[in-house]
């Protein structure tokens, strides 16, 4: 089974197939993933300035990265969710959509980003607090945060304009 | 006679204008509502513990302003691109509307009672009101393409 016909297969599944053909689900589906987009956004953007020490400095960085976490994490969840149905839906066009795949590889770098910089920085607050200026390594991992996850959005965005040349 | 013609606009003949514009046009949106969800959390009681609603308006407001700002000039030049079809779009109008009372009731409601760092009822209607508003900003400007 080629990689191809396993994303057809995904796209003629009971559920993509209900979602692409609903008028109404799908655009909610979709705002859905705005809102969370907004929810998640809004997280991250702080989360990583106070780690450039640009907003909240009034708050030590334990408060302001944990408190702001569970939602980071619903807001991202939510988020997530509904854009794995929306791909789901239109399997076969994101296979032959570059977006997607440029998409997918920030996911991976993400998921790098998190192995090398989680347990060094964002579960790591108590001693950045503790340390005299806000250490390099957390500001490095802040700027990369914020990079790619507006790299994510652009191409996000992107995948709709894709065309498949007949 | 002036007549607009969209297809005279800069946006409507370069291939990445558009997606570059609604792309801002989402970090913006991400930045402002955002930056807002925070403090609505918190007066939801759902939010930070150790800040109070008051602090977390100070900190968040200048960044609630870079959000809205890029929206507000983006947005424009979206709308540019084919203002027949926004006016005659019923989802831009209602859109239009709820970005008004979100825009409105973020200065001047939910700041004062933001400020006023409240407890229990007064806490969770402001800031439930404001979570709805913004959302429904959101799906509106989303259905805009669906209706």
């Amino acid at each position: 089974m080629t990689l191809l016909a396993i994303f057809q297969w995904l796209q003629s599944t009971e559920v993509a197939t209900a979602l692409r053909e609903s008028s109404w689900v799908y655009p909610i589906v979709m705002a859905t993933h705005l809102s969370g987009m907004a929810l998640f956004g809004g997280m991250i953007l702080i989360t990583d300035m106070r780690l450039l020490g640009l907003v909240m400095r009034g708050s030590t960085v334990s408060d302001v990265v944990g408190g702001l976490r569970p939602w980071k994490h619903f807001g991202l969840l939510l988020t997530a969710t509904c854009g794995i149905f929306l791909a789901l839906s239109k399997a076969e066009f994101y296979y032959h959509n570059p977006f997607f795949w440029c998409k997918l590889a920030l996911f991976l770098l993400v998921i790098v980003h998190a192995l090398v910089f989680r347990n060094s920085v964002y579960r790591n607050t108590a001693a950045i607090d503790r340390a005299p200026v806000i250490p390099a390594n957390a500001k490095v991992a802040a700027c990369l945060s914020l990079a790619l996850w507006l790299g994510i959005v652009s191409f996000g965005r992107l995948i709709g304009y894709y065309e498949i040349k007949p | 006679m002036l007549v607009y013609d969209p297809s005279t606009n800069p946006l409507n003949n370069n291939d990445w204008a558009f997606p570059l514009l609604e792309i801002l046009h989402i970090a913006g949106f991400a930045f402002s509502i955002g930056t807002i969800a925070i403090v609505d959390l918190k007066l939801l009681g759902i939010g930070m513990r150790n800040q109070s609603s008051a602090q977390l308006l100070k900190d968040t407001m200048p960044w609630t302003l870079v959000g809205l700002a890029v929206m507000l000039m983006t947005g424009p030049l979206i709308f540019s691109s084919d203002p027949n079809m926004y006016l005659r779009n019923e989802s831009f109008r209602f859109k239009m509307g709820a970005l008004l009372i979100a825009i409105l009731y973020n200065y001047t409601i939910h700041r004062k009672v933001a400020k006023s760092n409240p407890s229990g009822a007064l806490g969770v209607v402001v800031g439930g009101v404001s979570l709805l508003l913004w959302v429904s900003v959101v799906f509106a400007g989303l259905f805009i393409a669906f209706v």
